[in-house]
């Protein structure tokens, strides 16, 4: 079934699948969510995850699973109880368009290196990219807050956080208590 | 040719049937006296679901295991799901491309995460989903099409079969049956439990169900990885008798199977199965196979597409020892639902043909599948000529919908379910 591959063959384009969203919407949708996630998405309340840079794709579905009550949590759910699909487009189109604020986490340089080592090691890069600015439905973890990122990890690892499609679940069955701290300290300090 | 069935594969089978049976034996499945509990309480929370051990230890991550050394760092990776369902106006139907005479209409929306669709005897369509916990039905009323959601709150129900006024579902470790559902879509009944000791593992572990001609309820228990030698429980075929909960092994060695159907003339099942990851852009192929035998083994995960041995798993073996696929249907392309082309509708010549459903491509640079094919058999049940049926989802590497399942309609049309765009499509056929 050679001939299968050439039929269907089209021009490299970037795998991200087009949303018709509206930034400019997104923005005014977004305000309300400003007081807990930072100026333009960047967070600095302990906890709470920075959304600037995410890709659209990424805020989009979790907002979706926060709705649906497949991810809970007491402070972020409220907020994404009445949003529509198309508020939940823009909102990830505008946050896709926030540039990260350099990441200003003092860090345990002891851990992060370990933590660099892991990453290494578990490939992670190959799904949330080199640069771990993430891809689609898969989300940016660079500069992310540190205790975000210990809860998610554990909360994916015991399935407290429950996953879309139980890749990311899979992925972190292999991490130890101690390899989850040191990837965070990691991950919370790459610019 | 070495028999598959060796001794100790044969009393491992048999363990796990008694194991399965000694499960049954506890909760008393099919017992119409036992409490069913309500759908709520019945399906795991989600929550609570990962944290219960599968019967096989966890695997590696799925994601990683056969990954050469080369490709450690591709940045390939699972297509996003889809969890909503798109307004019409991003459905480029217009775009589809289709043989003369042909035609496609939407036909129902609002559907998120649209999977396998069953038919019901007074016509009700019912479609199942993977990622969210619903289960839709389709019901037209003076004229008018409408979709109810009537099932909420179950674990990866895939898997849809009508029979005798009931709905059978099957979830991804146990399947459950909705008595007399056609009349009660406003207030489904509480499920009977017909089954509930399959293996827990999220890798391949949601479920494609026929109704085979004998009346038991064929499935599908994927690898839970990649690429693993996999517990003798998985990389099956299997059959569930609905009436006692015996379960048998059909086919082995099957990677896994989201789409089967049974030949209208012959009764053999025929199935389509996922080649795996990571050996290239071009290879191995996705297959399609036909159960001649039951208990055959079709060689994953030593051989795949036949003749293709596994550079790390299949040392030392060869894929002389396994029965080939019938048909290799392109690499990476996820064939999902397939049937046999039994309406009156379409030009004579399609007349058991086969159509697939392609749910296309993540492993590979550029993006294929996305499509419908047709498959030609021969008298002998060969199949001579594989071809498209309707391509158009995708342009370039941007896809817009990914066909999921097909099913022929009463009328002879065909309706094909797509899950990104939450949405059923109708394909019919005017001279
Ligand atoms: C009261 C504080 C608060 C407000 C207001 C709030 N959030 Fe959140 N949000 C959180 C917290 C805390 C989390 C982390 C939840 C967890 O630990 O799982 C979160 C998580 C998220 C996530 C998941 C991020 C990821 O990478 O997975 C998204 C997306 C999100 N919020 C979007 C929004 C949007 C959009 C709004 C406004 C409509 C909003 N939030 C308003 C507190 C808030
Ligand atoms: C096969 C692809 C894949 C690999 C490999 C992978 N991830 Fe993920 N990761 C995902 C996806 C997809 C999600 C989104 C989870 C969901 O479905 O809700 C995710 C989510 C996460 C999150 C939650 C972040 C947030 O904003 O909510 C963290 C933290 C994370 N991954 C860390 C890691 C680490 C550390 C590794 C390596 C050990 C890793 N990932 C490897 C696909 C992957």
């Amino acid at each position: 079934m050679r001939g299968v591959s050439c039929l269907f063959a089209g021009a490299w384009l970037v795998a991200a699948q087009a949303i018709a969203a509206d930034v400019e919407a997104g923005r005014a949708k977004a305000e309300v969510c400003v007081a807990c996630h930072g100026l333009n998405g960047n967070a600095v309340l302990p906890g709470v995850p920075s959304l600037a840079a995410q890709p659209a794709m990424h805020t989009f579905l979790q907002l979706v699973q926060f709705r649906e009550k497949r991810r809970r949590d007491p402070q972020m759910s409220p907020f994404a109880e009445k949003l529509t699909d198309r508020d939940m487009q823009d909102i990830g189109a505008y946050f896709a368009a926030q540039k990260a604020a350099p990441s200003s986490f003092v860090v345990d340089a002891n851990k992060a290196a370990i933590g660099r080592k892991l990453l290494e090691a578990h490939h992670c890069g190959s799904c949330h990219m080199p640069d771990l600015s993430g891809q689609n439905q898969i989300p940016r973890l660079a500069g992310q807050n540190v205790e975000y990122l210990v809860k998610q990890m554990r909360g994916l690892k015991d399935g407290s956080r429950r996953d879309i499609d139980g890749t990311m679940a899979s992925a972190a069955q292999a991490l130890s208590v101690q390899d989850i701290d040191n990837l965070a300290h990691y991950l919370a300090s790459v610019k | 040719m070495r028999s598959f069935f060796t001794r100790s594969t044969v009393s491992k089978v048999a363990g796990w049937i008694a194991l399965a049976a000694a499960v049954l034996a506890t909760v008393n499945p099919v017992s119409a006296q036992q409490p069913a509990a309500s759908v709520v309480q019945a399906a795991p929370a989600p929550q609570v679901q990962p944290a219960q051990q599968p019967l096989a230890p966890p695997p590696p991550p799925s994601w990683q295991q056969g990954r050469p050394e080369s490709m450690k760092s591709s940045t390939l990776a699972p297509n996003p799901p889809g969890l909503t369902a798109k307004p019409a106006s991003e459905m480029k139907l217009d775009k589809i491309k289709l043989l003369p005479g042909f035609s496609i209409e939407l036909w129902a929306q609002g559907l998120p995460n649209a999977r396998s669709i069953a038919v019901g005897a007074k016509g009700t369509v019912f479609v199942g989903t993977r990622l969210i916990e619903n289960v839709y039905a389709v019901v037209e009323k003076d004229g008018k099409r409408e979709v109810k959601t009537i099932l909420k709150g179950l674990y990866r129900p895939n898997g849809l079969v009508f029979h005798n006024g009931a709905l059978y579902v099957a979830e991804l470790s146990r399947i459950l049956r909705y008595d007399n559902i056609e009349d009660n879509l406003d207030n489904p009944p509480k499920p009977v439990i017909v089954f509930d000791a399959l293996p827990k593992d999220e890798p391949h572990g949601w479920k494609y169900m026929t109704l085979g001609p004998d009346g038991w309820l064929y499935f599908n228990i994927g690898a839970p990885c990649n690429a693993c030698v996999p517990p003798d429980t998985h990389a099956a075929i299997v059959r569930v008798d609905p009436k006692n909960g015996v379960m048998e092994t059909v086919a082995k060695g099957v990677r896994n199977s989201v789409g089967m159907a049974f030949h209208p003339n012959t009764k053999e099942l025929w199935f389509t199965n996922h080649g795996r990851d990571w050996l290239g852009e071009d290879m191995p192929n996705d297959t399609l196979h036909r159960v001649s035998k039951k208990g055959v083994h079709f060689g994953y995960p030593y051989c795949h597409q036949g003749d293709f041995v596994d550079p790390e798993l299949g040392k030392g073996r060869s894929c002389a020892e396994f029965t080939p696929p019938a048909l290799k249907l392109g690499p990476h392309i996820a064939p999902l639902g397939m049937r046999f082309y039994t309406g009156k509708m379409f030009p004579a010549e399609f007349r058991n043909r086969i159509i697939i459903a392609n749910h296309g491509s993540w492993n590979r640079t550029n993006k294929i599948g996305f499509n419908l094919m047709q498959v030609t058999l021969d008298a002998q049940g060969k199949p001579v000529k594989y071809e498209p049926f309707a391509e158009g989802w995708v342009d370039g590497n941007n896809y817009w919908g990914r066909p999921v399942d097909v099913q022929v309609m009463n009328d002879g049309a065909l309706l094909v379910s797509d899950d990104v765009a939450g949405a059923l499509y109708r394909i019919s056929y005017k001279k």
